[in-house]
This record gives structure tokens, C-alpha cells and sequence, in this order.
């Protein structure tokens, strides 16, 4: 310890250079990647989740998504908000009562799709009505949907949807690639 | 008397801004959007639910427009007025593709007369699949960059620029 600070050891330390790490590239690589990644970043700072089993169609759209009920439907399962409400091994069955109100409405209410968007809408207007400050029910359903489902069934999901209440629908879909 | 330059001017060191702190914020607000980036490009195509009315038309307007657009075994039929009259008709080709560019054109034509409408009912009786709906939807929707532009007056007299074909799409047999 001693030795070190002597009279001695200065003249060496002095000497000594420290090497500057050149990070021109470095910084190079951040804002290329801040760039791109700000140029990806969504505003809206709504989630979207596309479960297993749903592809999205391509669209040409290029509307923003808007804050709403999330309705997924792949071709064996039906999700509200990530929660799964109806789920079948071979597909759904229209002539099954307990999926399908076959004494009302011809067939074309989802029976369980339908109570699980009835709670969510009366836990909405609940909240509404306790704090005069909370969002407003929207009546927006946003449709997660498989490309390969056929319109007999999604009009069956249209028409639960507009029985519970939800005045709109957003068909969610994927945005094709901009070059 | 002249004198040589001298060379302390030399040993002048450049100073050089320290980047640690900038650096430090550039990688926060890197993760920051790493974490919240969105690599798929998600978007919607609006629809309203259709609404019956038991009240009569006001009298002194003019006649509604009333697209509707038929998805049949034939092809994509087009009617309007109340009650419908059917308009124009497409049909698939051999692959089974509609000729979406002759219909943006019909479209467009119809726009043009009708600038301020941008409703369309569609009415599929064929069980089509998902992904031909949306095909459909977007040939329906969509005025590009590249077509004419359509202007018409709003309330305040001003000219405003169409931004789409049909945009309000509403399904209108759903019931049935």
C-alpha cells in the first residue's frame, strides 16, 4: 500500500494510457433499431390475442383497432377475453341444445357465447353505474376469427353478439406488408 | 522578430462528450419498445349490427341509395333502391376468383353519383369462407391512393375528400 503511493510508482502510473472503446457502430446499431422499433410500436395500447387454432385473414385495412369484448373463435373453441366458453372436439354442432338455443331464435343463438357477453356487459354497466367516471359500455365486439370458417357459423356468432347487446362489430385482421 | 509557432498548441486534447448517460436511456427506451413492439400488424373491418325501423322514410328526402350486394352461387349481384332492382352482376372466373378490379371500377361509378353514401348491406346465401368475405369486404371498402378522387360538400359548404368506397358494412341477414 505504501509502496504504491511512493515517489517511486508515479512516474509509471502516469505513463499508463486508458484505451477509448470506439462505439460509432455501436450507437450506429441503436438508432437503426430505435427506428424500427418506434416505427412498430402501437400506440393504441390495445392487446390483441390470437389464440392457437386462428389464422387471421389478410386485409388491405388499415383502421387502428378499437377497445372492445374479445370474441375468438377457431374452428373447435370459443373464447371471451381469453377465456374459453365453448369448446368441442369435432367442431361445433348446431343441432346440440346445450350449444345452440334450437327452441328460440331458429338455431342461431351460441348459448354459452351468449351468457359469457351478457356478465361481461352487466359487470360494464355495473361499474357505470358505481363510478360515473368509468368507461362507458362501448358495444363493440371484436372478432377474432379463423379464415377457414364459413359464414352459416359466423352469422350465428354476429347475431349472439347483437342479442347480448354489442351494436358493433371490428372484424379483426392481418395487415398485409408494406415495402 | 519572427517566431517559430509553438507546439503546445498541439497537445491541446479534444474534449469529448460523455455518451454514458445517453447510452443508458437510448437502452431503456430500446427494451421499453422491444417489450411492447408489435411484429404483426393487426386491424379491423368495422360492421354494424342492422337496425329495423317501423317508421315511414321522411317524406321530402330523396330516395335512399340501398346498395346490397348479393353473394350467390352466380356471383356477387348488386341491387339498390327500395324496393331492390337488381343493378349488375359478377361473375367467378375458371380459378374461382371474382374480378374485383371491374367491380371497384362499377363501384367507383356509383360513388361518384352518390358521393356521400357509404353503407352497403351484404347479403351472403352461400355459405362462403371467412377468408373470401374479408377479399370481398376490402373490394367493397377500399379507395387507393391511386383512384380518382371523389370530393363532396359537407354541412359547412366545404369540399371533402372521400376516404372510402362503401365503408359501412352491415350484414343483413344474420337472422335468417
Amino acid at each position: 500500500m505504501g509502496a504504491k503511493k511512493s515517489i517511486r510508482f508515479r512516474g509509471k502510473r502516469r505513463k499508463k494510457e486508458v484505451s477509448a472503446l470506439d462505439i460509432t457502430s455501436l450507437l450506429d446499431i441503436l438508432v437503426i433499431l430505435l427506428v424500427f422499433l418506434l416505427k412498430s410500436y402501437n400506440a393504441t395500447g390495445i392487446i390483441i390475442n390470437v389464440p392457437e387454432g386462428i389464422t387471421l385473414p389478410m386485409s388491405e385495412s388499415k383502421t387502428i383497432n378499437n377497445d372492445g369484448v374479445m370474441v375468438q373463435v377457431s374452428s373447435t373453441t370459443i373464447w371471451v377475453d381469453d377465456e374459453k366458453v365453448l369448446e368441442t372436439e369435432d367442431g361445433f354442432d348446431l343441432k346440440d341444445p346445450t350449444q345452440f338455443d334450437l327452441a328460440r331464435h331458429q338455431g342461431s343463438l351460441i348459448v354459452p357465447l351468449y351468457a359469457e357477453l351478457m356478465k361481461k356487459r352487466d359487470t360494464v354497466k355495473k361499474i357505470q353505474t358505481l363510478s360515473p367516471e368509468a368507461k362507458a359500455f362501448s358495444g363493440i365486439a371484436n372478432l377474432v376469427i379463423d379464415q377457414a370458417l364459413r359464414y352459416s357459423f359466423i352469422k350465428r356468432v354476429m347475431y349472439t353478439c347483437a342479442e347480448a347487446g354489442f351494436r358493433q362489430y371490428k372484424f379483426v385482421v392481418m395487415g398485409q406488408e408494406e415495402y | 522578430m519572427y517566431q517559430a509557432p509553438s507546439r503546445r498548441k498541439s497537445r491541446k486534447d479534444i474534449s469529448k462528450p460523455n455518451l454514458t448517460p445517453i447510452l443508458d436511456a437510448v437502452f431503456i427506451f430500446i427494451f421499453f419498445l422491444l417489450m411492447s413492439a408489435n411484429f404483426i400488424k393487426l386491424f379491423e373491418i368495422s360492421s354494424d349490427v342492422p337496425l329495423l325501423s317501423s317508421q315511414p322514410p321522411p317524406r321530402n328526402q330523396k330516395p335512399p341509395l340501398a346498395l346490397t350486394l348479393k353473394i350467390t352461387e352466380q356471383g356477387l349481384r348488386f341491387y339498390s333502391g327500395v324496393p331492390a332492382r337488381h343493378m349488375k352482376s359478377f361473375g367467378q372466373d375458371d380459378e374461382g376468383q371474382y374480378p374485383f378490379e371491374e367491380i371497384r371500377e362499377f363501384l367507383m361509378e356509383i360513388k361518384k353519383k352518390h358521393p356521400k353514401e357509404n353503407s352497403i348491406v351484404f347479403e351472403p346465401e352461400i355459405d362462403l369462407e371467412y377468408l373470401k368475405l374479408v377479399e370481398i369486404m376490402d373490394a367493397v371498402r377500399m379507395l387507393n391512393d391511386i383512384d380518382e378522387a371523389i370530393y363532396y360538400r359537407d354541412k359547412d359548404d366545404m369540399d371533402v375528400r372521400a376516404k372510402d368506397l362503401f365503408g359501412n358494412i352491415i350484414f343483413g341477414n344474420i337472422q335468417s
